[in-house]
């Protein structure tokens, strides 16, 4: 049984792949807590997909190591656009939001229809691929997780009294805008550290379904922050474990990235019951 | 004499360069309660935010303690509308009254036990010292409330504003808010309470601002308070008069 759980991560690449999903467990446990109480779910989804063309761009630019600078850049320069977007523009949040996502993956798609392995790269920007991950990489995450948590713990205080009462923060003298820009940047720096592991798309399962999951087990966010983070890095071992059997032992092709996100899911789904029974329990009196 | 807290001077405040409320000239010393009193609508909530800075004074001047509304912010208090936050917010009354020291504290540093203690105090003083651990939306409306003024007292302000603090608490939690707000006036407080309760208005208010679109009076309660001021305010809304009864006022 133990081998089944053990054996393959004595392949190097599986090695590799658990540390950079731990990685990013670590990364987006805190973040997708700020996000689910910001509400931001949209916001980070359209994130990952403003950062689509940078991604193609840089990939065409610079090959897999283009990547990571073609989506920072393209991250940073929609983290500015959106929150502008949604603090100036007439339309509503999420219809600004809307239109500079589609606008933004179109022009992706556009782009990435022009190289000549079009479906292949066209799925490992999608989708990722979190079996090819180099220790160069591992290095590159490990950086800009270094960098994220840092600028979590700097602005995590504000960005709770922003979320909570947008009004009273500001009162208190709280630069809401700049707080906002602050961190769609964040968000943009999590998805530029898991885009090439999991992809632009599914990278949002790990932002929220985690966070989501946590709430249902916890009133406290500190609590939430630790059970996000552990619910992330266990379905990222579980779920590599899962597409390794699938492949080798059933010759099933079940890609890691997509078992991964399934079984934040499947943990999401059976804490369900217990989330709504909590709840029912914690009416207001 | 005590120094103006707040004062404004000719004011039309709103929102991106448009007025919804005329003729604001009012002064606030320090130590006083100022009741905002008025109909749905009639421009207390804004009259509050201009004075944080959040609304925009469109013309004539607002000056809080001594300087600008966003310069004074340090020093101002503010007990938001309670319907405005989210119960389901995952946040415990210490965590929300702490929030009041965070303009306090570095960014880098943590909040410390010197912070905690404040808070602690804050929430004894409003009668919730056993409550901190409690996640804020399981209180009720009224023990929600207390926390919120917690909150702004942790900050120690000269200058305290509240939007409509005591709508729907139970009476031991009103109780328990009017007394730290006569507290604070004593201790040189300038307070600022808006209310729909015109009864609650004459009974804690030193100065009664009458408004619905514009100012319609200002001044004592004995003043500003009359059936002829009031009919000239609320034209067709019910209101609450002082001695308790319902009324509808028609122009």
């Amino acid at each position: 049984m133990s081998a089944l759980f053990l054996e393959p991560f004595q392949a190097p690449f599986m090695t590799r792949a658990l540390i950079e999903l731990v990685l990013l467990a670590l990364i987006c446990g805190p973040i997708g807590v700020f996000v689910f109480i910001r509400r931001l779910s949209f916001v980070a989804d359209a994130l990952t997909h403003t950062i689509f063309p940078g991604v193609v761009i840089g990939f065409a630019a610079g090959g897999l190591d283009g990547i990571f600078v073609g989506a920072l850049i393209a991250g940073l320069v929609t983290a500015a656009l959106l929150t502008l977007l949604t603090r100036r523009a007439e339309l509503t949040d999420d219809a600004s939001t809307a239109v500079l996502l589609t606008a933004m993956f179109a022009i992706g798609v556009v782009l990435v229809s022009r190289q000549s392995s079009y479906t292949s790269d066209l799925t490992a920007f999608l989708f990722g691929r979190i079996l090819t991950v180099t220790p160069r990489q591992l290095g590159e995450t490990a950086a800009l997780a270094v960098l994220i948590l840092g600028l979590l713990a700097v602005g995590g205080r504000a960005f709770l009294f922003r979320a909570f009462d947008p009004g009273g923060a500001a009162a208190a003298g709280l630069h809401i805008g700049r707080l906002d820009l602050w961190l769609n940047v964040i968000i943009a720096l999590v998805v530029v550290a898991a885009v090439r592991a999991v992809g632009t798309v599914l990278v949002i399962a790990l932002l929220i379904v985690p966070a989501a999951a946590a709430r249902l087990l916890t009133d406290r966010l500190g609590d939430m922050v630790i059970a996000g983070t552990a619910l992330t890095a266990g379905a990222g071992y579980l779920g590599l474990v899962i597409s390794w059997s699938a492949s080798v032992g059933y010759g099933i092709r079940l890609t890691s990235a997509s078992a991964v996100v399934l079984v934040l899911v499947l943990a999401y789904l059976l804490l369900l019951p217990a989330g709504l029974r909590r709840r029912r329990r914690a009416v207001p009196r | 004499m005590a120094a103006v807290a707040l004062r404004f001077s000719g004011a039309a405040v709103g929102y991106r360069g448009a007025a919804v409320l005329r003729d604001v000239d009012l002064e606030l010393p320090a130590g006083q309660v100022l009741a905002l009193v008025g109909p749905n609508g009639a421009g207390k909530s804004t009259l509050i935010k201009a004075a944080l800075g959040l609304a925009q004074v469109v013309t004539g001047t607002a000056e809080v303690l001594g300087s600008s509304p966003v310069r004074a912010r340090g020093e101002t208090g503010y007990v938001p509308q309670l319907d405005v936050l989210d119960p389901d917010f995952p946040v415990s009354a210490q965590q929300v009254v702490l929030m009041g020291r965070y303009r306090h504290i570095s960014w880098w540093r943590p909040t410390g036990r010197t912070d905690r203690q404040l808070a602690a105090e804050a929430l004894d003083r409003v009668g919730l010292a056993d409550r901190a651990r409690t996640r804020f939306g399981v209180l009720s409306g009224g023990q929600r409330q207390r926390v919120l003024i917690a909150r702004a007292l942790v900050a120690r302000p000269r200058l305290l504003l509240l939007d409509e603090p005591l709508n729907g608490v139970d009476a031991t939690s009103q109780m328990t808010i009017l007394t730290v707000l006569s507290d604070l006036a004593a201790a040189g407080t300038a307070v600022v309470v808006s209310t729909h309760d015109l009864t609650l208005a004459r009974d804690i208010a030193d100065v009664v601002c009458l408004l619905n679109g514009r100012q319609w009076a200002a001044g004592p309660p004995q003043q500003t308070l009359t059936a002829e001021r009031l009919r000239e305010a609320y034209g067709g809304h019910t209101v609450i008069l002082p001695d308790g009864r319902d009324m509808l006022v028609e122009l």
